[in-house]
């Protein structure tokens, strides 16, 4: 498959009056044409600092790149200068918010607000650009197009908000859509309408979604590929099947633990992770997991293992896995 | 099952907006048992919330009679609430806004300890927050600090504390672990269930996630715009769905697991949730339903036991549960 996005050792941190907070620590991952990668972790673990960072939306200051690449189509995100990204941001690379409450302008109808991307990333002419508002619309299955582009965002229900914000980041057909959180704020009914349009529209458009989340239900549903996140850093990656069906980091097999299944007995009761991920103002030295794992060992402490590949595309950060841990594998009981 | 600790009977709450009249709850009736669990699940503006604090009387009731232990409560005056009002608290959705950021946690579980004028002494009064904290998984070095020094877990788990100070009979989880991460609501719901288990607390679990309410709840009731759908035990609700909006709610939940999620029919709705000022007669989901035959546009469905408690308010109910009933859209 061919790449759209090749994220390099991306170092992404923060300046702040206590010191520098590493909020993203030396990630790399691939993006393909059509594919669609999962982002999963606790808040705070950089998947958002992540997301933003491939639209340079962070605020520079405090944020900056502290180190590493992000290869879109070949050209390196992080060298790009402002005026450069306005030309990527919205028609190559789009984004769709968590909240449609507050990222769409109370002030301007709806229709404007399509058409502003529209004349200015395609040059078309206002009526143009109108037809076309009122087309994107009509893709996102919103009712009336023709009457609901002269209405204001708070005459849109919750639902209804998130597809215009879809219909948004669609109007330049962009390679590839950020979704970050998308469907958090809404209902699991509206959660089903708006995650078949994404696909929907995915088949139609060949379009790549990195889809950032915290419902493994979603994750499941949506994805190709999936990064499981910890304090900055990616500890383990594989394809939707590896994850869910062999997850090989304690985290990732928590993460899952932690989620009631439907056909779960309710004497059972829920695994749950004890404490909280550590500060990333100092970051630790080792496995960052350290002090939440069951089966830390001395040398997680001090030092953070290599990624131990277990298949073409699942790796997974865990000293557990390294070779000369087999043993312990094999008596402990990791699963 | 034991004798029910609050029946609610026909509550209504109506708010006057411009516009007409906002029917948040339009006339719901259960009962909730001694020592169960009730989870109340439903979309957002279905009117759950409004429910949970018009049960425990934080919102005057339009109508209705809600019996606590045999008393109505709605009949006390304002002034006598106070002693009843002991018996039943409320954990809030969120737990950054429901804790004052200038209170120590001692000063906020103490709160309710002072009001009712509990303690004489103010020692004894800083032991039952002590052992309060104790219960909640925190410790007494916990008690000088202020609310931001904690994560929303911890903080939750504060509410919780001060939820528990007076020795309430029940309690009303208002969307408890919604914004909470994963791993932590675990926790959190862990807690409620050992302390249910330790004092026999009773509980209204109001929550939109699903496989959480199924997991905590003894019996589960389903709302939409006000109203109460379907009501039954809930291996039995999530198993055997008899309502159309119910089956519609469930095989909307997105299943963690890759292989049966995607294998799996869903039933998409089309539309959204009705407004609920002044709505039109007859059941509230006619416009969105599968099944909608012309009665179901003129007169509002009974909610009624169709099965052994399995409450249902759908007139076409006796047909989907014979499964004769067809598909009218």
């Amino acid at each position: 498959m061919e790449n759209i996005l090749d994220v390099k050792n991306l170092q992404v941190s923060f300046k702040t009056f206590f010191g520098e907070v590493e909020a993203v620590r030396d990630i790399s991952f691939t993006v393909g044409k059509k594919e669609t990668v999962a982002i999963v972790g606790e808040s705070g673990c950089g998947k958002s600092v992540t997301a933003s960072s491939i639209m340079q939306l962070l605020p520079m200051p405090p944020a900056f790149y502290k180190g590493g690449q992000i290869l879109f189509k070949g050209e390196d995100i992080v060298k790009k200068t402002e005026r450069e990204m306005q030309h990527i941001r919205g028609s190559k690379i789009s984004m769709v918010f968590q909240d449609p409450m507050t990222s769409l302008n109370p002030t301007m109808k709806i229709g404007r607000q399509i058409v502003e991307g529209l004349m200015k990333h395609q040059h078309l002419s206002k009526k143009e650009a109108n037809k076309k508002a009122i087309e994107m619309l009509k893709l996102v299955s919103v009712p009336q197009p023709e009457k609901r582009v002269n209405q204001y965002p708070h005459e849109f229900s919750g639902g209804m908000r998130q597809r215009v914000m879809i219909a948004l980041a669609m109007v330049s057909n962009p390679e590839l859509l950020i979704a970050d959180e998308p469907t958090t704020a809404l209902d699991v009914t509206v959660q089903a309408q708006i995650l078949d349009l994404m696909k929907e529209l995915q088949d139609k458009l060949n379009m790549s979604i990195i889809l950032i989340t915290h419902d493994l239900g979603v994750v499941a549903d949506m994805s190709d590929k999936v990064i499981v996140m910890y304090a900055g850093q990616i500890v383990e990656q594989g394809t939707v099947n590896d994850i869910f069906k062999n997850p090989m980091h304690p985290y990732t097999i928590k993460l899952l633990a932690s989620v009631p299944r439907l056909n779960m007995k309710r004497d059972e009761s829920l695994n749950y992770i004890e404490g909280t991920p550590p500060d990333l103002y100092i970051p630790p030295k080792g496995c960052a997991f350290f002090d939440r794992c069951d089966h830390a060992m001395k040398v997680c402490k001090d030092y953070m293992p290599d990624p131990e590949y277990h298949s073409k595309e699942h790796y997974s950060r865990c000293w557990l896995n390294h070779p000369l841990a087999k043993d312990v594998r094999r008596e402990g009981s990791v699963r | 099952m034991a004798e029910p600790i609050l029946s609610a009977r026909n509550i209504k709450k109506y708010f006057n907006v411009s516009g007409g009249t906002l029917k948040a709850v339009d006339g719901i009736s259960f009962d909730i048992y001694k020592g169960e669990t009730l989870g109340l699940v439903g979309e957002s503006g279905c009117g759950k919330t409004t429910a949970g604090r018009t049960i425990i009387r934080l919102y005057e009731p339009t109508g209705g009679e809600l019996f606590f232990e045999g008393q109505d409560i709605y009949k006390i005056s304002r002034h006598n609430m106070k002693p009843v009002r002991r018996n039943f608290q409320m954990i809030f959705q969120d737990p950054y806004a429901s804790l004052n950021p200038r209170m120590t946690v001692e000063e906020i579980i103490a709160e309710p300890l002072e009001i009712h004028g509990i303690y004489k002494s103010e020692k004894q009064r800083r032991e039952r927050v002590y052992e309060l904290l104790q219960l909640v998984g925190l410790n007494e070095e916990h008690a000088l600090r202020f609310p931001h020094e904690f994560s929303g877990g911890q903080r939750q788990r504060i509410g919780v504390a001060r939820s528990l100070a007076l020795n309430p009979k029940f309690i009303v989880c208002d969307e408890p672990i919604s914004a909470l991460d994963v791993s932590i609501q675990a926790q959190v719901v862990n807690l409620l269930k050992n302390l249910q288990n330790q004092m026999g607390l009773t509980y209204l679990f109001i929550a939109h996630d699903l496989s959480m309410v199924r997991y905590i709840s003894d019996r589960v009731g389903v709302m939409y715009l006000g109203m109460m759908m379907e009501l039954s035990k809930s291996e039995e609700l999530y198993d055997h769905p008899i309502h159309p909006y119910t089956q519609a709610l469930l095989s909307a939940i997105p299943i963690p697991d890759p292989e049966i999620q995607r294998s799996r029919k869903r039933i998409i709705l089309e539309g959204d949730v009705p407004s609920p000022i002044d709505p039109p007669p007859g059941c509230r989901f006619a416009d969105r339903c599968f099944y909608t035959v012309d009665e179901c546009r003129k007169v509002t469905p009974e909610f009624k036991e169709v099965r052994p408690e399995h409450f249902v308010a759908c007139h076409r109910s006796g047909e989907i549960l014979a499964g004769t009933a067809a598909m009218t859209k």
